[in-house]
């Protein structure tokens, strides 16, 4: 057992922290829609022509491949950046690609990956549906074989960055007559093609990257399936896993570093009776708690990282982290408001307090989106401790 | 960056597990306890721990010791809590170390050898002393300032005392002039080595075995017992608080780790995550504890059952050097984590 990183492993560290440095952007990024898109995207290209596209993606499809203690210390070092863990570049990087990767045809691979590590599309997820969101098997958006064509009418919702994006991963039932699992499958959606109608949702953290989106009687070539017919939840399963993986540190690293801000912003700000904040014991024990949480998530994702490292069975730790990560950020969110105090009632023009009413806000879907809370216990009782359904 | 035991490491570990099952069992502790003996710890068992150089374990080489990290002391002691092993294990390799670093030898070479030594802790005014298993004559004095092994016979009026956790044997006695004047058989401060760092560890790594068996116990009845036709771990009232034990239990483990191996690398944010090794571990200990009372409903709470020697070694460590708020404190009063 060690600690340390290896001197290559710090010599990697320095390069790709002046890499960042240098290039990583600066300027804020816009909030949604095209813009944000182009931001996104730009990023994207300028990281991918330095090499920097796809730090766990195979070599083969113009990734790095790095080691997971090196893709360990590249999110630690982009999440220094201060740029977001998610943004319009996710599902094809972390989902729809990777699924690609494992489950598409060669030709399928050839026409899509290369255009996901270069920043020249946007994928998006259709999953969930009104009547399915834990239960995602319970799907009904229909798909019927129509000659060479799938025809898909339905509806899907809690879709990011659909308005913006040029393919989706979308879950289709192609059979209703079998149990719910058997009868699912996985196509590529051109989200271009007639019948498609994409509608926002607003959120309560005031973002508009939501959607809910329609399709009638939409004809997609059945050369867009991946997998088989029917065998699509399977695919889905493969995508759902990547989700866990090393990109997660990102997200724990930056709610360290806002815990790190927050004890700052506590010594420095005054109470109403005058005193700094830090001096309130009741702020102060929440404050340490909170790092202290912070601190044991690091080393759980570190434990983590080992053991995939040497296992192709992913440990617990990302239900776990997921979990613990929600809570967390939740109370260290909402920490920064009491911080904050009546001030965080204004919309705020401060650019640093607005931050913090927006990830505030923003942290109430941590223990929704991507499995509830509730789903991820589930899972650690049943698949860890052996729990009945 | 690797957290994963070695394969000798899992042999220790393994090896340690199958002496603890044989010779300290609760079955055992629970008949010497039942016969007035404290600490509930047969003298033998003691003996044969320390031939298996348990209180070496972590001394340098240099020091006659077997030269392993405290990472390597920390995988035991998660083994002697998840055994609920009584007896003053924590002060006793603790005190092996003072006396080495101390310039005491021979006491290092007596307790590595078998000779225990218990803990002193301050009781309701500085003058008031309690004593911890200090059945052999000795105590160890620590502060986060510097580690004494100190005579109990130095101090005035010592009356042995029924405790809460029957395993343990419980002193009163008074230091007149308060406890940190009385005269030390070996001192070492922490500049020279931070013995209440490692403490913060050893404890933690005990309470997250006590956490780990716990959450298995609590699993294990969740699986198997019925009502209402059905599991009632199907609940999800009892399900998700034995996940919650295994979400906590599992973070108090890798952070014990990333402490213990802070301390051996010499890593300089090693004191902020040793007091957050000890404040992770004691909350997941007493959540999962109690859970484990609350899912064995009736049963739980009776003293046949062995949970609540579990929820008195865990009150016991967590508030012997000070409980959480004072390391929550400290924690915050230093520099950011490297």
């Amino acid at each position: 057992m060690d600690l340390a990183f290896s001197a290559a492993d710090d010599a990697f560290r320095d390069e790709v922290r002046t890499w960042l440095a240098e290039n990583a952007p600066t300027e804020r990024r816009p909030r949604s829609g095209q813009a944000a898109r182009d931001f996104d995207l730009g990023w994207q290209r300028k990281m991918y022509d330095a090499g920097w596209g796809g730090v766990a993606w195979p070599v083969a499809y113009g990734g790095r491949d790095l080691p997971l203690t090196q893709q360990l210390i590249w999110y630690e070092e982009y999440a220094r950046t201060g740029l977001r863990p998610i943004d319009t570049r996710f599902v094809g990087l972390a989902h729809a690609g990777p699924t690609l990767m494992a489950r598409a045809t060669p030709e399928q691979r050839t026409f899509h990956l290369e255009k996901i590590l270069r920043g020249d599309v946007v994928w998006c997820q259709g999953f969930s549906e009104p009547e399915a969101g834990s239960d995602l098997a319970s799907l009904r958006t229909r798909a019927v074989v129509d000659g060479d064509e799938l025809v898909v009418t339905g509806q899907k919702i809690w879709t990011s960055y659909a308005d913006v994006a040029d393919w989706q991963e979308l879950l289709v039932r192609t059979n209703p007559d079998v149990p719910k699992h058997k009868g699912i499958t996985w196509v590529i959606c051109d989200m271009r093609l007639p019948g498609i109608d994409v509608r926002p949702i607003r959120t309560m953290d005031g973002g508009a990257d939501f959607n809910e989106v329609f399709y009638d009687e939409v004809r997609i070539p059945l050369t867009n399936v991946v997998g088989d017919i029917d065998e699509g939840w399977s695919v889905a399963m493969s995508t759902l896993s990547f989700e866990r993986g090393t990109a997660f540190t990102i997200s724990q690293v930056q709610l360290a570093s806002s815990v790190e801000r927050l004890i700052e912003m506590a010594r420095r700000r005054t109470s109403i009776n005058g005193t700094p904040v830090i001096t309130d014991g009741a702020l102060a024990e929440r404050l340490a708690r909170a790092r202290a949480d912070c601190a044991a998530l690091r080393a759980l994702t570190y434990l983590g990282i080992s053991k995939n490292a040497r296992s192709d069975q992913p440990g617990p730790e990302g239900s776990m982290m997921k979990l613990q990560y929600a809570d967390v950020a939740k109370r260290i969110y909402r920490l920064g408001i009491e911080i904050l105090g009546a001030r965080s009632l204004a919309i705020p023009d401060d650019e640093d307090d607005t931050e913090w009413v927006d990830r505030h806000l923003l942290a109430f879907s941590s223990s929704i989106g991507g499995g509830t809370s509730e789903i991820q216990r589930n899972i650690i009782g049943e698949r860890v401790l052996g729990l009945p359904r | 960056m690797d957290l994963l035991p070695s394969p000798e490491q899992s042999e220790v570990i393994e090896s340690s597990r199958s002496f603890l099952a044989a010779r300290m069992s609760t079955a055992r502790t629970r008949a010497l306890f039942e016969a007035g003996t404290t600490p509930a710890v047969d003298p033998s068992a003691w003996s044969a721990a320390a031939e298996l150089g348990w209180f070496a374990l972590g001394l340098p080489v240099a020091h006659d010791g077997i030269g392993g990290g405290l990472v390597d002391e920390a995988l035991l002691f998660r083994e002697i809590g998840r055994a609920a092993t009584p007896g003053p294990f924590v002060s006793t390799v603790l005190a092996a170390r003072v006396a080495a670093f101390g310039g005491v030898a021979s006491l290092a070479e007596e307790i590595t050898s078998g000779r225990r030594v218990g803990l002193a802790v301050t009781g309701s005014t500085p003058r008031d002393v309690q004593l911890i298993d200090a059945s052999d004559g000795l105590v160890l004095l620590v502060t986060p300032q510097r580690a004494s092994i100190v005579e109990v016979a130095a101090l005035d009026g010592v009356t042995t005392v029924p405790c809460v956790d029957p395993t343990v044997h419980l002193q009163r006695a008074v230091a007149p002039s308060g406890l940190m004047s009385v005269a030390t058989v070996a001192s070492v401060e922490s500049d020279v080595d931070p013995i209440e760092r490692r403490a913060n560890v050893l404890i933690a790594a005990t309470l997250t075995g006590i956490s780990e068996w716990a959450r298995d116990t609590s699993a294990e009845h969740a699986k198997h017992r019925v009502q209402f036709d059905r599991a009632i771990g199907v609940n999800q009232a009892i399900k998700h608080p034995c996940a919650d034990s295994a979400v906590q239990a599992q973070l108090a483990y890798a952070q014990f780790l990333f402490a213990a191996l802070a301390i051996d690398e010499g890593r300089p944010d090693a004191e902020l995550q040793a007091l957050n090794a000890f404040v992770t571990a004691a909350a997941a200990a007493e959540f999962a504890t109690a859970t484990t009372v609350q899912v064995l409903g009736g049963m739980g709470f009776t003293h046949e059952h062995d949970a609540h020697l579990y929820v008195k070694r865990v009150a016991l460590w967590s508030q012997t050097l000070g409980g959480t708020p004072s390391r929550l404190s400290r924690l915050l009063a230093q520099p950011e984590p490297a």
